[in-house]
């Protein structure tokens, strides 16, 4: 593993030859995709500590990390702040000043929680936004809150300028894409109409018919919550009001901002499963129409760079074998078969994803990273790899 | 594995890639040949080309009302849409309100939109289905196994009935919250099965989803560590290939290291936690082959915890 802890060479890398080299020099912001158990999070890790060994100023911003991997960055879960990593760290894992990885854990309620800190008008408003029964159950909950609070850390550290390059791993979620809906349905659900649903009938203004429209809509809000639960709504929608419209144009101005090819990548992550075309079809399909710029198809835990491998052959037992080698041999030649057919249905996947990347994407193998990323060295075995990986050339 | 037929709802879940819907599957398929009236779930939009569970049924899509998969096996797409549509039509009273309120636009988008409410549809479409009753009477699935879509959902949806309910503490939304605790939620006729591969990282996330699910009122199951592979080498033969693997790079090298560590994740997995555990082997066929071999040793299985039997 020693040759990938050096120093690459010092040749510009080409966006042609080495494109995760292109991305985390050049970007600001990479969102890593990916269905869950694909390895995502380990990727999104390796990228971030790959820039960071470059010389940028990272951050690397995750929802669900393994405890290991927390351990190994030596962050703990639920700060609510970023952490930089310790120097000690920095320098087992060949970080040099200007350099530097922050990492944050995101937990929903943490970021929540910032929002009112920064939006509210004073410490009166704070502890009264706070104590809301609603906004309490809301900013604790998971299901459906990391999308938006993910969105929103990404476009606070990215306002900040405090980092030359944010690495989102994005929310586990049963499909690859979940994550792009993201800042539309934040939109959607932040959008003023909704609010109108819940402001008490009558004060909303408005002629007759918006009256009697109101009228209806109370009634029905009120069926569906309860009396009492629908007020409690009234009231959260009333003091959230102006914090939600801020947010309403965070997202706004994040969508706008996801969609710059410049400083943004898209990437997904995927494994080798028959899910995986489908997957990787829709990605490009959504991202394309919803205009974010994609970069690329990372294959995970792939075998279909393991080409140099070679087939167990009686010869390696040497002349005269004995009855026990050869026949642990015959045992070790079935399994040989099954990674090598395994390695062709690799390649061909990747062939396939490359197709489907187009001109401007690419698509690209990592193998399987035996143990699990678990400790520095590793990570940096995976974060060189990745830096140096070549695409899949149709 | 035959007792977990028992329960009324199974909820099966685990990290990406452990072949959890392959369970579901196989487990529906060895209750139905127990005679059991099994209805499989996944979560998703209702026609659309990822219904896993379904494929494996041979089918590309499924809809959010049960179809038939196989005998005595009938499968659906837990939908949120259908289950806010369902809950809006039994609270309101009037049909012209609920044609009204659901053509509402804005009412749509916040249902679709709002945090936890989509999770709240599917918990609601899951109850209904769960109530749901037969022509002649009794329910109409005495089985239903839910294939969770990941390990962060299950913590999610584990947690979801507490936190509406410190939200909305009472009103129809709670009502049919206590109402689907009462089934989900009690030990008697739910369990939450995890599924987990005889390695070293995913024996060590399954821990940790234990860990959490123990601080919810989710019943636990048990343990089904999938893909075991049969080890098929003597001790004299690992003593021959061990030093080859370590000096040549070999096709075939990952596997046979992988089988040495089969038994040391699965003695951890035993010795950490206290719940039952199934083995599930690895088979080489896919598709119908796979589940019904798989629904062999579902029906043959024992629990593997060392403290029963």
């Amino acid at each position: 593993m020693s040759d990938d802890t050096t120093a690459p060479a010092h040749t510009p890398p080409s966006a042609a030859d080495q494109p995760i080299a292109e991305l985390i020099l050049h970007r600001k912001i990479l969102v890593v995709c990916g269905a869950g158990g694909v390895g995502k999070t380990t990727t999104s890790t390796a990228l971030a500590l790959a820039a960071a060994r470059k010389g940028r100023r990272v951050l690397a911003l995750t929802v669900d990390p393994s405890r290991r991997l927390a351990q190994t960055l030596g962050v703990d879960r639920n700060l609510d702040t970023p952490v930089s990593i310790s120097p000690e760290r920095l320098a087992e894992a060949g970080i040099e000043p200007p350099g530097s990885l922050d990492a944050w854990m995101l937990d929903p309620k943490l970021v929540a929680d910032r929002v009112v800190h920064k939006l509210a008008k004073d410490p009166e408003q704070i502890e009264r936004l706070m104590n809301n029964r609603i906004y309490k159950g809301l900013s604790r909950m998971v299901a459906g809150m990391q999308e938006y609070m993910a969105m929103e850390a990404l476009h606070e550290f990215h306002l900040e300028g405090k980092y030359d390059l944010v690495v989102l791993d994005t929310p586990p979620s049963r499909n690859a894409l979940a994550f792009l809906e993201g800042p539309q349905r934040m939109a959607n659900f932040l959008d003023g109409r909704i609010f109108q649903l819940f402001v008490p009938a009558g004060e909303g203004g408005g002629g007759f018919f918006r009256r009697t429209a109101g009228a209806v809509i109370d009634r029905v809000n009120s069926m569906v919550f309860g009396e009492e639960s629908y007020r409690d709504i009234q009231e959260f929608f009333q003091s959230f009001s102006g914090i939600l419209t801020t947010l309403n144009k965070n997202a706004g101005s994040m969508i706008e901002l996801l969609g710059n090819p410049d400083d943004v990548g898209f990437l997904l992550v995927t494994s080798p499963t028959d899910a995986s075309v489908s997957d990787a079809h829709f990605f490009r399909d959504r991202t394309r129409e919803m205009g974010l710029p994609f970069a690329g198809f990372v294959l995970n835990r792939s075998q279909a760079l393991a080409g140099d491998r070679t087939f167990p052959a009686t010869e390696l037992l040497g002349p005269e074998p004995t009855a026990v080698a050869r026949s642990a041999l015959k045992k070790l030649q079935v399994l040989a078969e099954v990674e090598r057919s395994e390695m062709e249905r690799d390649i061909h996947l990747l062939a396939t994803l490359a197709e489907e990347s187009g001109d401007s994407g690419f698509a690209l193998a990592t193998p399987t990273v035996p143990g699990g990323a678990n400790d520095m060295p590793s990570l940096i075995h995976i974060s060189e790899r990745l830096y140096h990986a070549a695409p899949y050339q149709v | 594995m035959k007792e977990l037929f028992e329960k009324r709802a199974l909820l099966i879940t685990g990290k990406g890639g452990v072949g959890r819907t392959t369970a579901t599957a196989a487990l529906a398929m060895a209750a139905a040949r127990s005679g059991k009236r099994v209805l499989i779930a996944e979560m998703g939009e209702p026609e659309e080309d990822l219904a896993a569970l379904g494929r494996l049924f041979g089918r590309k899509t499924l809809s959010a009302d049960p179809v038939p998969l196989a005998r005595n096996i009938d499968g659906v797409m837990l939908w949120s849409r259908k289950g806010h549509e369902r809950f809006i039509s039994v609270v309101l009273p009037i049909a012209a309100l609920v044609r009204a309120a659901l053509r509402s636009s804005a009412l749509r988008r916040m249902l679709d939109a709002a945090p936890s409410l989509n999770e709240l549809g599917v918990f609601y479409h899951m109850l209904t289905l769960a109530r749901a009753e037969s022509p002649s009477g009794g329910p109409a699935w005495d089985l239903i196994i839910i294939d969770l879509p990941a390990t962060g959902h299950a913590l999610g949806l584990a947690t979801l009935p507490d936190r509406v309910l410190q939200i909305l503490p009472n009103g129809p939304i709670a009502r049919a919250i206590h109402e689907g605790k009462d089934v989900f939620f009690d030990p008697e006729d739910s369990a939450m099965l995890v599924v987990t591969l005889p390695e070293t990282l995913p024996v060590t996330e399954c821990l940790e989803l234990l860990e959490g699910l123990r601080e919810t009122d989710m019943p636990i199951g048990g343990v089904i560590v999938n893909k075991v592979v049969g080890d098929e080498f003597t001790e004299a033969e690992r003593d021959v290939l061990d030093p080859l693997v370590n000096d040549h790079d070999l096709f075939g090298a990952t596997r046979f290291l992988g089988i040495g560590m089969v038994e040391r994740s699965l003695r951890h997995l035993r010795e950490s936690t206290g719940t039952p555990i199934w083995r599930l082997p690895e088979l080489s066929t896919e598709g119908p082959g796979l589940i019904h071999g798989l629904s062999d040793a579902v029906l043959a299985s024992s629990n593997d915890s060392g403290d029963v039997e």
